[in-house]
C-alpha cells in the first residue's frame, strides 16, 4: 500500500499481514508513518496504490462507517467518545437500536453492552457519563465500543500514552484475552518495553516503508535500531554535579484550570541551583497548570511562588521572563510560536521591545537578521531562510527554534514542558545536551515529560505528580513500579494492607 | 457578537470564586429586595392597583367574568419581594442542581408583574383606570412566539455545531414573502410554506459558505443578516410601496379552541390563537422529542459536540449540518410569516433585532427547546411592554425594559449567573483530515 501526500510519501508499499488472534505490533516513531496506514486501513483516507483483503476478499473504504460494518474497530490515541453522552449512547452511536418513530431503544442499548461486557469481562456501568469516567474507564468504552460493533480487528493506537502504569498492565491483560478468544489486535507504539510484553508478531516501519519484522524475545536495542535506522544510546550522558541552594520555591500552590476545578491543589516544590527536578505524571494531573502558572500565564489561587528570593505570584509574564524565566511551553503551535511569522521574528519573540532588537518603540530588522543568522547556525536549525515562516518547519526544528530562543539570553532558570513530544532521535538528543548544559552552568531546570524514560534519565531528582498534589519527590536510581505506584496516587509510605 | 467571545474558555471569574448556584441566588434575592424596596416601599402606603382579566381576543362571549380585583400595590409588592428574597436564600443554602434556572426566569417574570403594579398604581381605591393583565400576555404572547421560532431555529443550528446568526435575516425575509403570498392567495398556509422556503434557502447559503468553504459562520451570517435588511428595503420601495395590492393587512385570525379557550385568565392567551401559535407549540414538542429521544436527535448532537467522532462511526457529518441548518432556516422564516401575521403588514426594519433576541433566548434556554420557551415568554414579555407601556403611562423609560433581554444574556453568557454550555463543535468549521 502507498500513500501520497503531495510530494511526501508517507507509506511506501506497505505490506501487512495480521492473523486471527494475534496481537501484532506495530512498532516505529513518531511521523514513521503508522497513523497514516491506520487511517487508510479505517476508511480515513484513501490510498494511492495498493490492495487491502479482508478474508481474501479486497476492500477500500470510503468512510469509517463501512469499515466498522467489515468488522474493523479502532481505539484511537484521542478517544472518538462524546464527553457530555453516556456510556450507552456513545457505544451504540451509528448503529442504535430503535423503537418505532425513530426512537432510541436504551433498554436494548443497556442489555446489549452488559452482555459484551460480561463476554469479555470490561465491566462499566452503561449509564455512566463519559467525561465523569477516568481515562482508563473512557479508553475500556472505546473498546467496548469496538467490540459491540462486531469488530474482529481491533486497531489501539498509541493506546497507553495516557495510562498510568498500572492501567496500562489492565489494558494487557484485556488486550490478551481477547485474542485469545480470536479477535485480532493491532497494536501501534513507539514504546519498545510495551512491545515486548504484548506482542506476538512485531513489524518496525520507518520513514513509511517497512523495515522488518521481530520476535518479542528480541532485545530492545536490537528493536530500537531498527527503529531508528542507527544504534541509540537510551541514557543521557551527563556527570554528577552538587546541587547548590533553592532558585525556585513553590508553596502551597493552588491552581485552577479551564473548567475551574483545582488542577493543582496544594503544591510544595524546591529546584536547587545547578539540578534538574523531573515532573512525572499521568498527563492531565496538573502538570500543565503547575507550569502555566509558573510563567504566570495561569491565575494563581493560593501559595506563593519565590525565583531566587523574589516573589513572582500573579506577576504578567513579561515581568517574570524578565527576572530570568526560560519557558519551553508544552504546545509549542499554540503558546510557543507565531506559526505565520519568520523563523527570524520568532526568534526575538520574548524581547522583541529591546536594545538591540528595537529602539524607541521602532524594531531594528538588521539587529534581528543578524541575531537569527547566528543562532540558527548556532543551533544548527535546518530552515531554507530565516525569512520563510516557522510553520514551515518541521516538528523537530520549530521546538529548536523555541529552545533556542528560550537559552539565547541570560538565565536564572529553565523550565521546559514535554520538551521532547514528537522529536526525532537527533532533536531529542539535542535538546537534551542543551538542558543538561543549563544545569552545568548552575541554574535551575524544571522538565515535565510524561515519558518515563526522559523522566529518569535527565533528572537529578524527580518529582511524581497524581491528581494536583506530589505523592513523592524521588531519586532517578527509583525502580518503574514504585514511579509508577505513585503515578497512580499511592503515596510513598509502604503499602499497609 | 458577545456570543462567540464568551465561548473560549478563560481564566477563572468571580463565579467560580463564589459557586455559580450561590451567585445566582443571590441575583435572585436582589430582584426581590428591589421589587420590595422600590416598588414596594416606593409606593405610598394607601396606593392600591385595579387589574382586570378581560380576555379581550375572544369575539364571542365567556361563561365567566371576575371583574376588576383591586390589590393595595405597597402589601402586594412587599409579599412579592419577599418571595423572591425567600426563593434566593433557598438557591443559596440548600444549592439545588435542577430548576435554579427556572427560579431565575420567576423572578424576572415576577419583575415585569410587580413593575406593572407599580405604575399602575393609584392613589387610593379607585375603578377609573385599570390594567388589563390578560390583553397584556395576548399581546405577549405575539412576540414569544415569533421568539420561540427564532430560538428553535437556533437550537436546531447549533445543536449540529453551526451557529446561526442569520435568524433575523431568515425573519425579514420570511415576513417579506409571507405578506405578498398572503395578500395574493389570502393562504396564510401558502404564505408561511414560502416563508419556510426563503428561511431555507437563506440557510442553505449560510450552510454552503460555512461547510463547504469554512467561512466563519457569525461573518456569514451577519452579513445574510445585512444583506436581507437592504433587499427588503429595496423591494418595499419598489414593489410594494407602489403596489400596494401585494401589502394588505393580513392579520392571521384566532382559531379558539372549544372549551380550552374559556378557561379563565389562561384560556384566551394559549387557546384562542392564530394557527402559527398552535404550530408553534407542535414544533417546540417535536423538536424536543426529536433531539432527545430519537436516534436522529443523538446523532445531531453528537455532530455538534465531537464531530471527528460521529464521523468515526460512519455519520456524515457535513450533511448532518447541511440538513440541520436548512430546516432551521424554515424554522426562522415562518418565524418570520407569523410576526407578519401578528403585525399584519410588512414594513422595513419591523422586525427590529428580534433575531437577535431570539438568539439570546436560545443561550439562556442552554440550547434546548423547552429553555428556549421560558425565555422566550420572559423576552417576549420586556420586549411587549416596552413598546406598549406609553399606552400604561409609566413613568420609566421603554429603552431600559428594551435592554432588558441583553441584559439578562450578557449576564447568562458571560457566567455572572447560571452555568451555560454550548455544544463543544458550536461555530468550528469541520474538516476530514
Amino acid at each position: 500500500m502507498t500513500k501520497r501526500f503531495d510530494s511526501l510519501v508517507a507509506n511506501d508499499g506497505i505490506d501487512l499481514v495480521v492473523e486471527p488472534g494475534q496481537i501484532h505490533c506495530l512498532l516505529g516513531e513518531n511521523g514513521a508513518g503508522k497513523s497514516t496506514l491506520m487511517n487508510v486501513i479505517f476508511g480515513l483516507l484513501r490510498p494511492d496504490e495498493g490492495e487491502m483483503l479482508i478474508d481474501g476478499e479486497p476492500v477500500w473504504f470510503t468512510n469509517s462507517g463501512e469499515a466498522v460494518r467489515r468488522g474493523i474497530g479502532m481505539v484511537h490515541q484521542h478517544f472518538m467518545l462524546v464527553p457530555v453522552f453516556s456510556v450507552a449512547e456513545n457505544v451504540v452511536l451509528g448503529f442504535e437500536p430503535t423503537k418505532s418513530f425513530d426512537r432510541l431503544d436504551y433498554a436494548k442499548a443497556r442489555d446489549d453492552i452488559r452482555r459484551v461486557s460480561k463476554e469479555f469481562g470490561l465491566e462499566v456501568d452503561p449509564d455512566a457519563i463519559i467525561e465523569e469516567l477516568p481515562v482508563g474507564l473512557q479508553q475500556r468504552v472505546e473498546i467496548l465500543k469496538a467490540l459491540d460493533h462486531d469488530a474482529q480487528l481491533l486497531i489501539l493506537d498509541e493506546p497507553t500514552a495516557v495510562l498510568t502504569p498500572q492501567e496500562i498492565d489492565a489494558l494487557m491483560t484485556i488486550m490478551r484475552s481477547l485474542a485469545d478468544s480470536g479477535k485480532s489486535i493491532l497494536f501501534i507504539t513507539h514504546k519498545l518495553k510495551e512491545v515486548k510484553e504484548a506482542a506476538d508478531v512485531i513489524t518496525v516501519i520507518r520513514q513509511g516503508r517497512v523495515v522488518g519484522t521481530a520476535q518479542p524475545t528480541d532485545s530492545e536495542g536490537t528493536l530500537a535500531s531498527l527503529m531508528v535506522g542507527r544504534e541509540v544510546i537510551l541514557t543521557v550522558e551527563k556527570e554528577v554535579r552538587s546541587p547548590g541552594d533553592d532558585v525556585l520555591e513553590i508553596r502551597d500552590l493552588v491552581v485552577r484550570d479551564d473548567r475551574g476545578l483545582p488542577a493543582v491543589n496544594g503544591v510544595s516544590l524546591d529546584v536547587r541551583a545547578g539540578e534538574i527536578m523531573a515532573l512525572a505524571g499521568v498527563q492531565g494531573n496538573g502538570q500543565t497548570e503547575l507550569v502555566e502558572a509558573l510563567a504566570g500565564m495561569r491565575f494563581v489561587e493560593s501559595g506563593t511562588i519565590t525565583l531566587r528570593g523574589r516573589d513572582i505570584t500573579n506577576k504578567t509574564p513579561r515581568e517574570i521572563l524578565d527576572h530570568g524565566l526560560g519557558h519551553v511551553p508544552e504546545d509549542r503551535h499554540r503558546n510557543g510560536l507565531v506559526l505565520s511569522m519568520s523563523v527570524a521574528d520568532n526568534l526575538v519573540l520574548n524581547t522583541p521591545r529591546r536594545a538591540p532588537f528595537a529602539r524607541h518603540g521602532s524594531r531594528n530588522l538588521n539587529a534581528v537578521r543578524d541575531n537569527a543568522t547566528q543562532v540558527v547556525r548556532d543551533f544548527d536549525i535546518r530552515a531554507t531562510s530565516i525569512f520563510e515562516p516557522v510553520s514551515s518547519l518541521s516538528g523537530g526544528n520549530q521546538q529548536k527554534v523555541i529552545v533556542a530562543r528560550e537559552l539565547s539570553r541570560p538565565l536564572t532558570f529553565f523550565v521546559a514542558s514535554q520538551p521532547t513530544r514528537g522529536l526525532d532521535v537527533g532533536s531529542i538528543e539535542y535538546v537534551h545536551r542543551q538542558i543538561v548544559r543549563q544545569r552545568d552552568e548552575g541554574n535551575g531546570v524544571l522538565i515535565v515529560s510524561s515519558e518515563l524514560d526522559e523522566v529518569l534519565s535527565l533528572g537529578d531528582r524527580i518529582a511524581v505528580m497524581h491528581q494536583g498534589k506530589i505523592t513523592g519527590v524521588v531519586e532517578p536510581t527509583t525502580s518503574r513500579e514504585t514511579i509508577g505506584l505513585l503515578m497512580a496516587g499511592v503515596s510513598e509510605e509502604p503499602a499497609r494492607a | 457578537m458577545t456570543i462567540a467571545a464568551a465561548r473560549t474558555p478563560g481564566p477563572p471569574t468571580v463565579r467560580q470564586h463564589f459557586g455559580r448556584t450561590r451567585v445566582m441566588g443571590l441575583s435572585i434575592g436582589v430582584i426581590g429586595l428591589f421589587i420590595g424596596v422600590v416598588f414596594g416601599l416606593g409606593s405610598r402606603a394607601g396606593s392600591h392597583t385595579s387589574v382586570t382579566w378581560s380576555p379581550v381576543n375572544l369575539s364571542s362571549a365567556v361563561p365567566w367574568h371576575l371583574g376588576t380585583l383591586t390589590v393595595p400595590t405597597r402589601l402586594s409588592c412587599l409579599i412579592l419581594g419577599l418571595i423572591l428574597v425567600a426563593l434566593g436564600a433557598e438557591v443559596v443554602v440548600r444549592r439545588p442542581e435542577r430548576g435554579v434556572m427556572a427560579r431565575f426566569g420567576v423572578a424576572g417574570i415576577f419583575f415585569l408583574f410587580t413593575l406593572i403594579l407599580w405604575t399602575g398604581r393609584t392613589l387610593g381605591p379607585s375603578q377609573v383606570s385599570s390594567i388589563n393583565f390578560t390583553a397584556i400576555l395576548i399581546g405577549s404572547s405575539g412576540v414569544a412566539m415569533v421568539l420561540v421560532y427564532g430560538s428553535l431555529s437556533g437550537v436546531m443550528c447549533e445543536r449540529a455545531g453551526v451557529v446561526n446568526i442569520a435568524i433575523e435575516g431568515q425573519y425579514i425575509g420570511g415576513a417579506l414573502v409571507g405578506t405578498v403570498l398572503a395578500s395574493t392567495t389570502h393562504s396564510f398556509i401558502i404564505a408561511a410554506i414560502g416563508g419556510a422556503a426563503i428561511g431555507a434557502g437563506l440557510g442553505w447559503i449560510l450552510a454552503f459558505l460555512a461547510l463547504r468553504y469554512m467561512s466563519d459562520q457569525i461573518i456569514v451570517g451577519v452579513v445574510i443578516v445585512t444583506m436581507m435588511a437592504g433587499l427588503s428595503s429595496y423591494l418595499n420601495l419598489q414593489v410594494l410601496s407602489p403596489y400596494p395590492q401585494y401589502n394588505l393587512g393580513n392579520l392571521a385570525p384566532p382559531l379558539a379552541i372549544p372549551l380550552l379557550s374559556k378557561i379563565p385568565i389562561l384560556g384566551p392567551v394559549f387557546f384562542n390563537q392564530s394557527g402559527f401559535f398552535y404550530a408553534m407549540m407542535l414544533l417546540v414538542a417535536l423538536v424536543s422529542f426529536g433531539l432527545f429521544k430519537t436516534r436522529w436527535g443523538l446523532r445531531v448532537r453528537a455532530v455538534g459536540e465531537h464531530p471527528k467522532a460521529a464521523a468515526s462511526v460512519g455519520i456524515n457529518v457535513v450533511r448532518v449540518r447541511y440538513i440541520n441548518v436548512v430546516l432551521g432556516g424554515a424554522i426562522a422564516g415562518v418565524g418570520g410569516v407569523a410576526f407578519m401575521a401578528v403585525q399584519g403588514q410588512f414594513q422595513p426594519g419591523y422586525t427590529s433585532g428580534l433575531g437577535y433576541i431570539a438568539l439570546a433566548g436560545m443561550i439562556f434556554g442552554r440550547w434546548r427547546p423547552s429553555g428556549a420557551v421560558v425565555a422566550s415568554v420572559l423576552f417576549g414579555i420586556s420586549v411587549y411592554l416596552a413598546e406598549n407601556l406609553q399606552t400604561y403611562q409609566i413613568p420609566v423609560p421603554t429603552e431600559i425594559l428594551q435592554m432588558f433581554p441583553f441584559l439578562i444574556t450578557i449576564a447568562v453568557v458571560s457566567g455572572l449567573i447560571g452555568r451555560v454550555r454550548p455544544p463543544a463543535a458550536d461555530g468550528l468549521p469541520y474538516q476530514r483530515d
